[in-house]
């Protein structure tokens, strides 16, 4: 399997909001989420498309990937105007049919040959928001490689969809998300997952919560973030890197598990703990993801460091 | 139809003398010989070679015997461990119909060989893989000899972590996948609710039993474990308690007397008794008996001297 891309946190906003736009490099998440659909008023579509181009470099400046979310029923208009050197991922949102990503992925080909990319840089999110996402979930997931990750089925759409409450104190999704991340797992793709963490009240901007959210789920072993409000960025970026105690301890497990070698001994008990190769794998996992999040982090600060540079320069 | 009364599963590594000598007392329902968790590479071979004689050993004690065999070894461990006295197997890590037909076909030519009764022997699946889990309605109608399905140890294969809950990540969904699987296919659905920090099937006696109350309240029938300690709670835990198959006495009779004078429910406290609670008292009845029985079997095996089988 590829290294693990990072990206704890996202900022999804509407391309037509210049300040948003302008401000994003500074907000220190690992993508952004360029948005054409439900935060972009129906008679600014077509205006809204033709920022994507000169937006894509604008707010990946500060060492963030940059993804466009397209509007289901304008897909192909959409992805004309977005799939330019610099695009990392098209977001499609209510995906019901394999036959939807297959033709989004011929498009998505055609248009990387015309314009110089890479062919398979631009990676394809389905987004599950329907009853009928779940149903055809596999086919969905299977439909083209540019699918690498997997699952969903929660939020407003999948709630209004199924006639669910949204913010209540229990896990409203159970079935539909283990439909999904048993599909992803099949399939051997990142599992686009969380554990459930009630959140009742539907704030986008509670860091606090944010930050449990993510250690919660780094802990489940997940570690794909994102929000709307630039306030949960460090929360979660924190709470989705190892801290220094837990690398501590992976090493602890590690070292103690090496002295399982040769005794004949699969598992043994120390402090209480189990340690096996499970413990191992588990340890080992988390000391490459500490890794890679540092740097991620340290490339991160150099690219932005080089944008305040060259405005020093520039009003100088 | 009798359903057969397989509460606790203890798997006991093929390459320790010692935890193979306990089994025999261990009053485990199925004693299930490990050739794949909990044998290190090193020791498979030696440990295959000693299948034969723990099987012959165990005979008597009043437990069934499986083993637990690996897949990707499955030729190897399947010469290994099919003789007389075998129950079963337990396939770790299944994932597909294909590899159910192929392990079936190998018994079919060891039951030949080695005089065993054809197609007795049974397999039950562990599916502790995404694919396994996803197949796992085409896996339990792959074979006659299917016969029961377990997650085995998801939890670690899978790395499916705690959650805040306490609930194993992902495991109520597949718990509640696997069990509507196995009654859709009539096999047994073999697990315990497991709640952090049990895990890999490890648990303290306390919690084994709570997990095993929970897991048959879910529908499971009996679980794998790992300890000798761990066998008597799920024992329990499998077992209608006293009080439970007093209620369903109870009802019972208050029922039958109902129906004897025409009426197709009764009133019993603030209940109403119909057709669908008198046949779910009747089925706890009738599992605690069977438990009964079982107890009383493994108890007169005990009292008797091991069989020399030569």
């Amino acid at each position: 399997m590829a290294t693990r891309r990072v990206r704890r946190s996202g900022l999804t906003m509407p391309v037509v909001t210049k300040r948003f736009v302008d401000n994003a490099w500074r907000r220190g998440c690992d993508y952004i989420n360029l948005d054409l659909e439900d935060f972009v008023p129906q008679h600014l579509k077509a205006y809204a498309r033709s920022l994507i181009k000169e937006a894509i470099p604008n707010v990946s400046q500060g060492g963030a990937e940059v993804y466009t979310r397209i509007n289901h029923d304008y897909a192909l208009a959409d992805l004309e105007a977005i799939v330019w050197p610099g695009l990392s991922r098209v977001n499609y949102p209510k995906a019901e049919y394999g036959s939807e990503i297959r033709r989004l992925d011929e498009i998505i080909t055609r248009l990387e040959r015309e314009r110089g990319m890479r062919p398979g840089t631009v990676e394809i999110g389905a987004n599950i928001e329907t009853a009928v996402g779940v149903a055809n979930g596999y086919e969905i997931a299977s439909a083209s490689p540019r699918v690498q990750d997997f699952g969903g089925a929660s939020g407003y759409d999948m709630s209004r969809d199924l006639g669910v409450e949204m913010f209540v104190g229990f896990d409203q999704f159970v079935y539909g998300k283990g439909e999904l991340e048993l599909i992803a797992r099949t399939l051997g793709i990142e599992v686009r997952g969380a554990p459930f963490v009630a959140n009742t009240t539907g704030s986008v901007s509670d860091g606090d919560h944010a930050f449990r959210q993510a250690e919660a789920a780094r802990k489940c072993g997940f570690r794909l973030g994102g929000g709307l409000n630039p306030a949960v960025v460090e929360p979660q970026n924190r709470g989705f890197t190892p801290s220094e105690e837990d690398v501590r301890d992976a090493h602890w497990v590690l070292e103690q598990y090496r002295q399982l070698a040769g005794s004949g001994e699969t598992w043994r008990q120390v402090n209480g703990r189990i340690i096996d190769r499970y413990e191992a794998d588990r340890a080992r996992d988390t000391l490459e993801w500490a890794e890679l999040c540092a740097e991620h982090n340290h490339a991160k600060a150099e690219a932005v460091a080089r944008v305040q540079v060259a405005m020093s320069q520039a009003s100088a | 139809m009798s359903t057969k009364i397989r509460r606790s599963w203890l798997l006991v590594p093929m390459s320790k003398a010692d935890c193979l000598a306990q089994a025999r007392q261990a009053h485990a329902d199925v004693v299930v010989l490990d050739l794949v968790e909990f044998v290190t590479e090193e020791d498979k071979p030696a440990a295959r070679e000693q299948v034969r004689t723990a099987i012959n050993a165990l005979q008597g004690c009043g437990a069934e015997v499986f083993t637990q065999v690996d897949l990707e070894l499955l030729y190897a461990d399947l010469h290994a461990c099919v003789w007389p006295g075998l129950t079963g197997v337990v396939i770790s890590r299944l994932e597909s119909p294909a590899q159910v037909v192929e392990a079936d076909t190998l018994l079919s030519q060891l039951e030949n060989a080695r005089g065993i009764l054809p197609g007795t022997l049974a397999i039950v699946a562990a599916l502790e893989t995404a694919k396994g889990n996803h197949a796992a309605y085409d896996i339990s109608r792959a074979s006659q000899r299917l016969s029961g399905l377990t997650l085995g140890r998801a939890d670690l294969i899978m790395d499916l972590r705690p959650e805040p809950s306490g609930e194993i990540h992902l495991m109520p969904y597949f718990m509640q996948r696997l069990i509507t699987v196995a009654h859709a296919t009539g096999v047994m659905p073999i697990g315990a609710w497991w709640r952090a920090p049990d895990r890999g099937l490890f648990a303290t006696p306390d919690n084994t039993y709570q997990a095993a109350q929970r897991g048959r309240a879910i529908g499971f029938q009996g679980s794998l474990c790992i300890l000798g300690n761990q066998v008597e709670p799920l024992n329990r835990g499998f077992t209608p308690a006293v009080e439970e198959l007093q209620a369903a006495q109870h009802i019972l009779a208050a029922y039958q007397a109902g129906t004897a004078q025409g009426a197709a429910a009764v009133k019993q406290g603030d209940r109403i008794i119909d057709r669908g609670t008198a046949a779910q008292a009747q089925h706890l009845v009738v599992l605690a008996e069977a438990c009964a029985v079982r107890e009383q079997e493994k108890a007169e095996a005990l009292s008797h001297p091991p069989l020399a089988i030569p």
